[in-house]
């Protein structure tokens, strides 16, 4: 009798496995379908390959995690935005980091920038920096449009909100960052 | 009574659109109501944009906005510098494996997971297109060419030629006379 109810009992797990199995297939499709695109992106907001790999497995974990293992409406645009958030703050800890480290090491007055302005990797750093700043509704249009290179239909579907006002977030956002760039560059004066 | 749906006045003009000389398909309409907006942007942008001469005259001249602009111009620099970054080739790959790596054993033994950890980024079908635009004109081209050899263009130019010959031989057989005219002419 028992060997027959464990026997049952194994058959019944193989059975649920098998379920979960391949209603969580969609994961891995969704992978495939959407990775390039997400190691594109998070590549372009760390710009850091390891910090890439990590927020591509934190999203595929709240991925696989959230709605109790099932599938969200939107995946595209969940997958995203997670990614998103998730490389934002894994760039904050990293600012955060340095700038602890920075502190302690040497005095900040003494880290001059450098000679050459447009040095691109200086710059790059410092966008990142000020992205990073930004209020999430911004933040979210100007990673989308100018870092996902999505259009401006696609961002105002995937954020709820309209193509004009996703134009407008745009705009706002350049101004911020271009004043908060000004204004690191002269205090560094 | 007998009038149709379809029926419409021969010129139809209001304040905002264009004249519609004769009926319109909506797919037409649609199609001319784009282009009015791909117009009027173009224009907008043409004369309010920052590449206008006017603002430009004023941006040379005034250095708060010049100021402005140069601050503007950074961010696009820099944001296309970050864009210009390459990755490694294998990154999609390591970033596939740890990613599937913490998956449930179900997932991570799947056929497909063992396919995505191979995997490396491909470049879409319209990169591949456009790297092939200019030998698909070329051939495009040379399809336009023979076609109008073998059809119209050509025939039409020997219609011409004959006609034209034929005009100047007239000419020749009213001014000089007929056996003058076949002995220049040849029949």
């Amino acid at each position: 009798m028992l060997d027959k109810a464990v026997g049952y009992g194994l058959i019944w797990d193989l059975g649920v496995c098998e379920t979960v199995d391949k209603s969580q297939q969609w994961i891995l499709s969704a992978m495939q379908r959407h990775g390039p695109e997400l190691v594109t992106i998070l590549w372009r907001i760390l710009g850091n390959e390891q910090d890439v790999c990590d927020a591509y497995q934190s999203t595929f974990l709240q991925l696989a995690h959230c709605w109790s293992g099932g599938k969200p409406e939107h995946t595209k645009a969940y997958m995203f935005r997670t990614a998103s958030n998730v490389a934002v703050s894994i760039l904050r800890r990293r600012l955060a980091e340095r700038e602890r480290l920075s502190a302690a090491i040497v005095d900040k007055a003494d880290v001059s920038p450098p000679a050459n302005e447009l040095d691109s990797k200086y710059l790059q750093e410092r966008l990142r920096c000020c992205i990073a700043r930004l209020p999430e509704h911004l933040r979210n249009v100007i990673t989308l449009r100018d870092l996902a290179e999505l259009s401006y239909a696609q961002i105002g579907r995937m954020l709820g909100i309209s193509a004009a006002t996703a134009r407008v977030y745009r705009c706002k956002a350049i101004q911020l960052l271009s004043l908060w760039m000004n204004k690191e560059e002269r205090d560094r004066l | 009574m007998n009038k149709t749906q379809d029926s419409r006045p021969e010129t139809q003009v209001t304040n905002y659109q264009l004249p519609i000389t004769s009926y319109q398909s909506p797919g037409l309409r649609l199609n001319k109501c784009r282009q009015i907006r791909a117009w009027l942007r173009n224009a907008i942008r043409n004369y309010l944009g920052p590449d206008a001469d006017w603002v430009q005259d004023h941006i040379g001249n005034c250095p708060r906005c010049h100021r402005r602009f140069v601050s503007v111009g950074k961010i696009n620099l820099a944001l296309s510098l970050v864009k210009s970054q390459p990755h490694k080739p294998d990154l999609l790959m390591r970033a596939n494996s740890q990613a599937i790596g913490v998956l449930k054993h179900s997932l991570r033994e799947a056929p497909k997971a063992q396919k995505l950890k191979s995997m490396r980024p491909e470049p879409k079908l319209l990169e591949i297109c456009s790297m092939h635009k200019s030998s698909a004109t070329n051939i495009a081209a040379c399809i336009a060419i023979l076609f109008l050899m073998k059809t119209s263009i050509f025939s039409f130019m020997d219609t011409f030629q004959a006609q034209g010959q034929k005009a100047v031989r007239q000419y020749y057989v009213n001014h000089v006379g007929e056996d003058l005219a076949n002995d220049i002419f040849g029949s």
